[in-house]
Protein backbone atom coordinates (compact mmCIF):
# COMPACT_ATOMS: atom_id res chain seq x y z
CA UNK A 1 0.00 0.00 0.00
CA UNK A 2 3.02 2.24 0.36
CA UNK A 3 2.76 5.21 -1.83
CA UNK A 4 -1.07 4.47 -2.65
CA UNK A 5 -2.64 8.17 -2.65
CA UNK A 6 -4.82 8.48 0.56
CA UNK A 7 -7.97 9.24 -1.85
CA UNK A 8 -7.45 6.16 -3.43
CA UNK A 9 -7.11 4.49 0.32
CA UNK A 10 -11.08 6.08 1.36
CA UNK A 11 -12.23 4.77 -1.83
CA UNK A 12 -11.40 1.46 -1.34
CA UNK A 13 -12.25 1.95 2.14
CA UNK A 14 -15.81 3.19 1.14
CA UNK A 15 -16.54 0.54 -1.62
CA UNK A 16 -15.62 -2.45 0.38
CA UNK A 17 -14.69 -1.87 3.36
CA UNK A 18 -10.95 -2.64 2.58
CA UNK A 19 -9.17 -3.56 6.07
CA UNK A 20 -5.79 -2.90 4.43
CA UNK A 21 -6.31 0.23 3.28
CA UNK A 22 -7.98 1.56 6.78
CA UNK A 23 -4.86 0.37 8.57
CA UNK A 24 -2.47 2.16 6.44
CA UNK A 25 -4.83 4.86 6.66
CA UNK A 26 -4.33 4.82 10.51
CA UNK A 27 -0.22 3.99 9.99
CA UNK A 28 -0.43 7.40 8.26
CA UNK A 29 -1.99 9.64 10.37
CA UNK A 30 -2.72 7.78 13.87
CA UNK A 31 0.48 9.45 15.26
CA UNK A 32 -0.16 12.94 14.33
CA UNK A 33 -3.95 12.55 15.75
CA UNK A 34 -2.46 10.97 18.98
CA UNK A 35 0.17 13.41 19.23
CA UNK A 36 -2.48 16.77 17.88
CA UNK A 37 -5.27 14.80 21.09
CA UNK A 38 -2.10 14.73 23.58
CA UNK A 39 -1.08 18.31 22.83
CA UNK A 40 -4.31 19.98 22.71
CA UNK A 41 -6.58 17.95 24.78
CA UNK A 42 -3.49 17.89 27.47
CA UNK A 43 -4.58 14.03 28.53
CA UNK A 44 -3.47 10.41 27.28
CA UNK A 45 -6.47 9.09 27.37
CA UNK A 46 -8.65 11.88 25.82
CA UNK A 47 -6.07 11.47 23.20
CA UNK A 48 -6.89 7.66 22.65
CA UNK A 49 -10.08 8.23 22.39
CA UNK A 50 -9.89 11.24 20.05
CA UNK A 51 -8.15 8.52 17.57
CA UNK A 52 -10.86 6.38 18.17
CA UNK A 53 -13.28 8.97 17.20
CA UNK A 54 -11.59 10.24 14.54
CA UNK A 55 -10.83 6.87 12.60
CA UNK A 56 -14.35 5.54 13.44
CA UNK A 57 -15.71 8.97 11.69
CA UNK A 58 -13.77 8.33 8.75
CA UNK A 59 -14.77 4.85 8.79
CA UNK A 60 -18.41 5.65 8.79
CA UNK A 61 -18.68 8.62 6.27
CA UNK A 62 -15.76 7.30 3.96
CA UNK A 63 -18.41 7.01 0.79
CA UNK A 64 -19.59 10.32 1.82
CA UNK A 65 -15.46 11.80 1.44
CA UNK A 66 -15.42 13.64 -1.66
CA UNK A 67 -12.00 14.17 -3.53
CA UNK A 68 -12.54 16.84 -5.63
CA UNK A 69 -14.18 19.56 -2.71
CA UNK A 70 -11.24 18.35 -0.31
CA UNK A 71 -7.72 16.65 -0.17
CA UNK A 72 -8.02 12.95 2.41
CA UNK A 73 -5.84 15.39 4.83
CA UNK A 74 -7.76 18.23 4.83
CA UNK A 75 -11.29 15.97 5.83
CA UNK A 76 -9.42 14.20 8.38
CA UNK A 77 -7.97 17.04 10.04
CA UNK A 78 -11.53 18.82 10.26
CA UNK A 79 -12.87 15.92 11.53
CA UNK A 80 -9.97 15.72 14.15
CA UNK A 81 -10.36 19.43 14.88
CA UNK A 82 -14.28 18.57 15.50
CA UNK A 83 -13.74 15.68 17.83
CA UNK A 84 -11.42 17.47 19.56
CA UNK A 85 -12.86 20.47 20.11
CA UNK A 86 -16.11 17.84 21.46
CA UNK A 87 -13.83 16.43 24.07
CA UNK A 88 -12.56 19.99 25.27
CA UNK A 89 -16.21 20.87 25.64
CA UNK A 90 -17.18 18.06 27.18
CA UNK A 91 -14.49 17.70 29.61
CA UNK A 92 -15.42 21.57 30.42
CA UNK A 93 -19.04 20.69 31.09
CA UNK A 94 -18.06 18.03 33.33
CA UNK A 95 -15.76 20.27 35.10
CA UNK A 96 -18.48 22.64 35.56
CA UNK A 97 -21.03 20.25 36.69
CA UNK A 98 -19.01 18.67 39.48
CA UNK A 99 -17.55 22.49 40.37
CA UNK A 100 -14.28 21.22 41.31
CA UNK A 101 -10.60 23.07 40.28
CA UNK A 102 -10.13 22.51 36.86
CA UNK A 103 -7.37 20.36 35.98
CA UNK A 104 -6.02 22.03 33.24
CA UNK A 105 -6.76 24.42 30.62
CA UNK A 106 -6.61 22.89 27.29
CA UNK A 107 -4.28 24.69 24.29
CA UNK A 108 -6.24 26.48 22.31
CA UNK A 109 -7.11 24.64 19.61
CA UNK A 110 -4.08 25.08 16.56
CA UNK A 111 -3.89 28.85 16.59
CA UNK A 112 -1.07 29.22 14.71
CA UNK A 113 -2.26 26.63 11.89
CA UNK A 114 0.62 24.03 12.77
CA UNK A 115 -1.29 21.14 13.05
CA UNK A 116 -2.88 21.84 9.59
CA UNK A 117 -0.02 22.47 8.46
CA UNK A 118 0.99 19.31 9.20
CA UNK A 119 -1.79 17.57 8.06
CA UNK A 120 -1.43 18.28 4.53
CA UNK A 121 2.36 17.57 5.43
CA UNK A 122 1.76 13.78 6.12
CA UNK A 123 -0.06 13.41 3.34
CA UNK A 124 2.79 15.00 0.90
CA UNK A 125 4.70 12.55 2.63
CA UNK A 126 2.66 9.39 1.54
CA UNK A 127 3.14 10.55 -1.65
CA UNK A 128 6.82 10.00 -2.06
CA UNK A 129 8.85 7.53 -2.88
CA UNK A 130 9.01 4.29 -0.49
CA UNK A 131 12.90 5.20 -0.72
CA UNK A 132 12.51 9.09 0.17
CA UNK A 133 10.03 8.53 2.53
CA UNK A 134 11.98 6.15 4.42
CA UNK A 135 15.39 8.22 4.49
CA UNK A 136 13.36 11.17 5.73
CA UNK A 137 11.39 9.22 8.20
CA UNK A 138 14.40 7.84 9.26
CA UNK A 139 16.10 11.43 9.46
CA UNK A 140 13.04 13.06 11.30
CA UNK A 141 10.61 10.79 13.08
CA UNK A 142 13.74 8.31 14.19
CA UNK A 143 16.29 10.26 14.58
CA UNK A 144 19.09 8.84 13.06
CA UNK A 145 22.54 10.34 11.82
CA UNK A 146 23.06 9.85 8.08
CA UNK A 147 25.70 7.22 9.17
CA UNK A 148 22.95 5.27 10.87
CA UNK A 149 20.53 5.48 8.23
CA UNK A 150 23.20 4.37 6.01
CA UNK A 151 23.99 1.06 8.18
CA UNK A 152 20.28 0.98 8.96
CA UNK A 153 19.59 0.65 5.09
CA UNK A 154 22.85 -1.08 4.15
CA UNK A 155 23.25 2.00 1.85
CA UNK A 156 26.36 3.52 1.32
CA UNK A 157 26.74 7.46 3.48
CA UNK A 158 27.39 9.36 -0.19
CA UNK A 159 24.24 7.57 -1.27
CA UNK A 160 22.31 8.24 1.87
CA UNK A 161 23.14 11.86 2.06
CA UNK A 162 22.44 12.61 -2.04
CA UNK A 163 18.83 11.14 -1.51
CA UNK A 164 18.15 13.14 1.28
CA UNK A 165 18.84 16.13 -0.80
CA UNK A 166 16.37 14.54 -3.03
CA UNK A 167 13.53 13.17 -0.66
CA UNK A 168 13.22 16.80 0.62
CA UNK A 169 13.54 18.38 -2.86
CA UNK A 170 10.85 15.69 -3.75
CA UNK A 171 8.20 16.46 -0.53
CA UNK A 172 8.76 20.14 -1.33
CA UNK A 173 7.40 19.50 -5.07
CA UNK A 174 5.00 17.30 -3.35
CA UNK A 175 3.83 20.39 -0.99
CA UNK A 176 3.05 22.49 -3.54
CA UNK A 177 1.21 20.02 -5.68
CA UNK A 178 -0.84 19.59 -2.40
CA UNK A 179 -1.53 23.29 -2.29
CA UNK A 180 -2.50 23.83 -5.89
CA UNK A 181 -4.49 20.84 -5.81
CA UNK B 1 37.53 20.40 -5.21
CA UNK B 2 33.72 19.01 -5.20
CA UNK B 3 31.92 19.50 -8.32
CA UNK B 4 28.11 21.75 -8.59
CA UNK B 5 26.80 19.11 -8.81
CA UNK B 6 28.58 17.17 -6.20
CA UNK B 7 28.01 19.76 -4.17
CA UNK B 8 24.17 20.13 -4.98
CA UNK B 9 24.06 16.60 -3.41
CA UNK B 10 24.53 17.44 -0.24
CA UNK B 11 21.79 20.33 0.24
CA UNK B 12 19.66 18.41 2.15
CA UNK B 13 22.20 17.25 5.08
CA UNK B 14 23.40 20.39 4.90
CA UNK B 15 20.41 21.96 5.66
CA UNK B 16 19.46 19.26 8.58
CA UNK B 17 22.90 20.19 10.03
CA UNK B 18 24.15 16.45 9.05
CA UNK B 19 27.63 17.47 7.34
CA UNK B 20 31.32 16.96 8.64
CA UNK B 21 32.76 20.36 9.13
CA UNK B 22 34.66 20.01 6.24
CA UNK B 23 31.72 19.46 3.95
CA UNK B 24 29.94 22.26 5.34
CA UNK B 25 32.66 24.61 4.75
CA UNK B 26 32.67 23.60 1.38
CA UNK B 27 28.94 24.01 0.42
CA UNK B 28 29.11 27.54 2.47
CA UNK B 29 32.37 28.38 0.18
CA UNK B 30 29.54 27.18 -2.81
CA UNK B 31 26.50 28.93 -1.85
CA UNK B 32 28.69 32.85 -1.78
CA UNK B 33 28.53 31.84 -5.92
CA UNK B 34 25.44 29.53 -7.05
CA UNK B 35 22.76 31.69 -6.60
CA UNK B 36 20.91 28.30 -8.05
CA UNK B 37 21.95 26.27 -4.91
CA UNK B 38 21.12 28.97 -2.80
CA UNK B 39 17.66 29.30 -3.86
CA UNK B 40 17.46 25.27 -3.45
CA UNK B 41 18.54 25.47 0.00
CA UNK B 42 15.85 28.00 0.76
CA UNK B 43 13.30 25.49 -0.65
CA UNK B 44 14.53 22.51 1.01
CA UNK B 45 14.79 24.52 4.45
CA UNK B 46 11.06 24.81 3.91
CA UNK B 47 10.80 21.84 4.01
CA UNK B 48 12.69 20.71 7.05
CA UNK B 49 10.97 23.52 8.95
CA UNK B 50 7.90 21.44 8.28
CA UNK B 51 9.33 17.97 8.61
CA UNK B 52 10.52 19.21 11.90
CA UNK B 53 7.18 20.85 13.05
CA UNK B 54 5.44 17.51 11.98
CA UNK B 55 7.81 15.63 13.72
CA UNK B 56 7.35 17.41 17.10
CA UNK B 57 3.78 17.12 16.91
CA UNK B 58 3.81 12.87 16.09
CA UNK B 59 4.05 10.85 18.83
CA UNK B 60 3.66 7.17 18.98
CA UNK B 61 0.21 6.02 20.14
CA UNK B 62 -0.21 3.18 22.32
CA UNK B 63 0.55 -0.17 20.64
CA UNK B 64 -2.08 -2.00 21.29
CA UNK B 65 -4.33 1.42 20.10
CA UNK B 66 -4.84 0.23 16.32
CA UNK B 67 -6.64 -3.18 16.95
CA UNK B 68 -8.53 -1.30 19.36
CA UNK B 69 -9.20 1.21 17.06
CA UNK B 70 -9.57 -0.86 13.73
CA UNK B 71 -10.95 -4.39 15.64
CA UNK B 72 -10.70 -7.40 14.09
CA UNK B 73 -11.61 -8.43 10.78
CA UNK B 74 -14.68 -9.71 11.51
CA UNK B 75 -15.77 -6.30 13.37
CA UNK B 76 -14.39 -4.40 10.59
CA UNK B 77 -16.58 -6.84 8.25
CA UNK B 78 -19.58 -5.40 9.55
CA UNK B 79 -19.08 -2.11 8.83
CA UNK B 80 -19.30 -2.16 4.55
CA UNK B 81 -22.28 -1.26 4.40
CA UNK B 82 -23.11 2.31 6.20
CA UNK B 83 -25.79 3.33 3.72
CA UNK B 84 -27.99 0.42 3.78
CA UNK B 85 -27.52 0.02 7.27
CA UNK B 86 -28.88 3.57 7.52
CA UNK B 87 -32.48 2.37 6.28
CA UNK B 88 -33.34 1.95 9.81
CA UNK B 89 -32.78 5.15 10.98
CA UNK B 90 -34.09 6.58 8.03
CA UNK B 91 -37.28 5.02 7.19
CA UNK B 92 -38.03 5.91 10.91
CA UNK B 93 -37.12 9.84 10.46
CA UNK B 94 -38.61 9.81 7.15
CA UNK B 95 -42.83 9.54 8.24
CA UNK B 96 -41.89 12.66 10.25
CA UNK B 97 -41.70 15.04 6.72
CA UNK B 98 -40.08 15.82 3.95
CA UNK B 99 -36.56 17.06 3.35
CA UNK B 100 -35.63 20.35 4.56
CA UNK B 101 -34.40 21.05 1.04
CA UNK B 102 -32.98 24.60 1.21
CA UNK B 103 -30.05 23.98 3.05
CA UNK B 104 -29.52 24.19 6.83
CA UNK B 105 -26.05 25.81 7.15
CA UNK B 106 -26.60 29.16 4.87
CA UNK B 107 -24.79 31.98 6.79
CA UNK B 108 -26.34 33.12 9.96
CA UNK B 109 -29.02 30.26 9.71
CA UNK B 110 -30.40 28.84 12.79
CA UNK B 111 -32.38 25.51 12.44
CA UNK B 112 -33.73 23.66 15.43
CA UNK B 113 -35.97 20.13 15.80
CA UNK B 114 -38.13 18.91 18.44
CA UNK B 115 -37.29 15.42 19.56
CA UNK B 116 -40.33 13.13 19.71
CA UNK B 117 -39.48 9.73 21.16
CA UNK B 118 -39.92 6.24 19.99
CA UNK B 119 -41.75 3.36 21.73
CA UNK B 120 -38.39 2.48 22.81
CA UNK B 121 -38.27 5.57 24.87
CA UNK B 122 -42.08 7.05 25.17
CA UNK B 123 -41.37 9.43 28.23
CA UNK B 124 -37.81 11.16 26.43
CA UNK B 125 -38.07 13.81 24.47
CA UNK B 126 -35.77 16.42 23.31
CA UNK B 127 -34.78 19.36 21.45
CA UNK B 128 -31.77 20.11 19.07
CA UNK B 129 -30.69 24.08 17.97
CA UNK B 130 -28.17 24.38 15.28
CA UNK B 131 -26.28 27.83 15.59
CA UNK B 132 -23.81 28.64 12.59
CA UNK B 133 -20.43 29.55 14.28
CA UNK B 134 -17.24 29.74 12.38
CA UNK B 135 -15.98 27.55 11.15
CA UNK B 136 -18.35 24.95 11.81
CA UNK B 137 -22.24 24.96 12.90
CA UNK B 138 -22.79 24.12 16.48
CA UNK B 139 -25.56 21.87 18.03
CA UNK B 140 -26.49 22.58 21.46
CA UNK B 141 -29.01 19.01 22.24
CA UNK B 142 -30.70 18.28 25.48
CA UNK B 143 -32.56 15.50 26.25
CA UNK B 144 -34.70 14.50 28.94
CA UNK B 145 -36.50 11.25 30.59
CA UNK B 146 -33.97 8.66 28.31
CA UNK B 147 -33.62 5.79 29.74
CA UNK B 148 -30.23 5.43 31.53
CA UNK B 149 -28.05 3.33 28.94
CA UNK B 150 -26.74 -0.57 30.64
CA UNK B 151 -22.87 -0.77 30.96
CA UNK B 152 -21.98 -1.51 26.99
CA UNK B 153 -24.62 1.18 26.17
CA UNK B 154 -24.45 4.64 24.79
CA UNK B 155 -26.67 7.25 23.04
CA UNK B 156 -25.21 8.58 19.84
CA UNK B 157 -26.77 11.71 17.63
CA UNK B 158 -26.97 11.15 13.49
CA UNK B 159 -27.96 14.05 11.11
CA UNK B 160 -29.58 12.23 8.17
CA UNK B 161 -31.04 12.73 4.75
CA UNK B 162 -32.61 9.68 2.39
CA UNK B 163 -29.81 7.74 1.55
CA UNK B 164 -27.19 8.64 4.22
CA UNK B 165 -26.60 10.15 7.61
CA UNK B 166 -23.47 11.11 9.49
CA UNK B 167 -22.44 10.68 13.27
CA UNK B 168 -22.49 14.20 15.11
CA UNK B 169 -21.29 12.36 18.69
CA UNK B 170 -21.96 10.27 21.19
CA UNK B 171 -22.99 10.74 24.98
CA UNK B 172 -24.42 9.18 28.38
CA UNK B 173 -27.55 10.65 30.24
CA UNK B 174 -27.63 11.20 34.03
CA UNK B 175 -30.03 8.71 36.39
CA UNK B 176 -32.12 11.37 35.30
CA UNK B 177 -32.26 10.79 31.99
CA UNK B 178 -31.02 13.88 31.04
CA UNK B 179 -28.16 15.61 29.45
CA UNK B 180 -27.59 19.08 27.62
CA UNK B 181 -24.67 18.98 24.79
CA UNK B 182 -22.73 20.95 22.66
CA UNK B 183 -21.43 18.85 19.39
CA UNK B 184 -20.01 20.03 16.35
CA UNK B 185 -21.95 19.39 13.39
CA UNK B 186 -20.15 17.44 10.76
CA UNK B 187 -19.32 19.20 7.58
CA UNK B 188 -20.94 16.28 5.79
CA UNK B 189 -24.09 17.09 7.67
CA UNK B 190 -24.41 20.68 5.78
CA UNK B 191 -28.70 20.10 4.09
CA UNK B 192 -29.36 17.15 6.08
CA UNK B 193 -32.88 17.50 7.23
CA UNK B 194 -33.34 14.92 9.51
CA UNK B 195 -32.17 13.98 13.41
CA UNK B 196 -32.11 11.19 15.20
CA UNK B 197 -30.72 10.05 18.37
CA UNK B 198 -30.24 5.89 18.48
CA UNK B 199 -29.17 3.88 21.47
CA UNK B 200 -25.84 1.63 20.41
CA UNK B 201 -24.02 -0.58 22.31
CA UNK B 202 -20.15 -1.77 22.45
CA UNK B 203 -18.58 -3.55 20.93
CA UNK B 204 -20.75 -3.54 18.13
CA UNK B 205 -20.43 -0.46 15.38
CA UNK B 206 -23.75 0.72 14.59
CA UNK B 207 -25.90 -1.19 12.00
CA UNK B 208 -28.67 0.33 10.81
CA UNK B 209 -30.22 -3.77 10.54
CA UNK B 210 -29.83 -2.79 14.82
CA UNK B 211 -30.34 0.45 14.87
CA UNK B 212 -32.54 1.22 18.02
CA UNK B 213 -33.57 5.49 17.45
CA UNK B 214 -35.11 6.71 20.69
CA UNK B 215 -35.65 10.30 19.32
CA UNK B 216 -36.58 11.43 16.02
CA UNK B 217 -36.97 15.03 14.50
CA UNK B 218 -36.87 16.94 11.55
CA UNK B 219 -34.93 20.64 11.68
CA UNK B 220 -36.99 23.36 10.81
CA UNK B 221 -35.25 26.47 10.14
CA UNK B 222 -35.94 28.88 13.11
Amino acid sequence: MNGVADELLVGRVARSGDERAMSELYDRYAGLIYGAGVRYLGDQVLAEDLVQDVFTAVWRNASGFDPSRASFATWVYRITRNRATDLIRRRRARVRTVGGDTPFEPGEEDSTGELSRSFDLASALSRLSPAHREVLTLAYFDGLSQSEISRRTDTPLGTVKSRTTAALRALRESMSEGERG
Amino acid sequence: MSTHLELRDLLGPYVIGALEPEEKLQVEEHLGRCSSCKDEVRDLRLAHERLTELANTEQTPPQDLKSRVLGDPPRLETRRAPLAAAAAILCALAVLGVLYSTGLFAPDEVAAANLEATALASRAGGELRVHEEDPNAQAELEVWGLPRPGPNQYYELWFGEEGGRVSAGTFTVDEGGQETLYMTVPEDASGYGQVGITLEEFPEEPRMSAAKPVLTGELEES
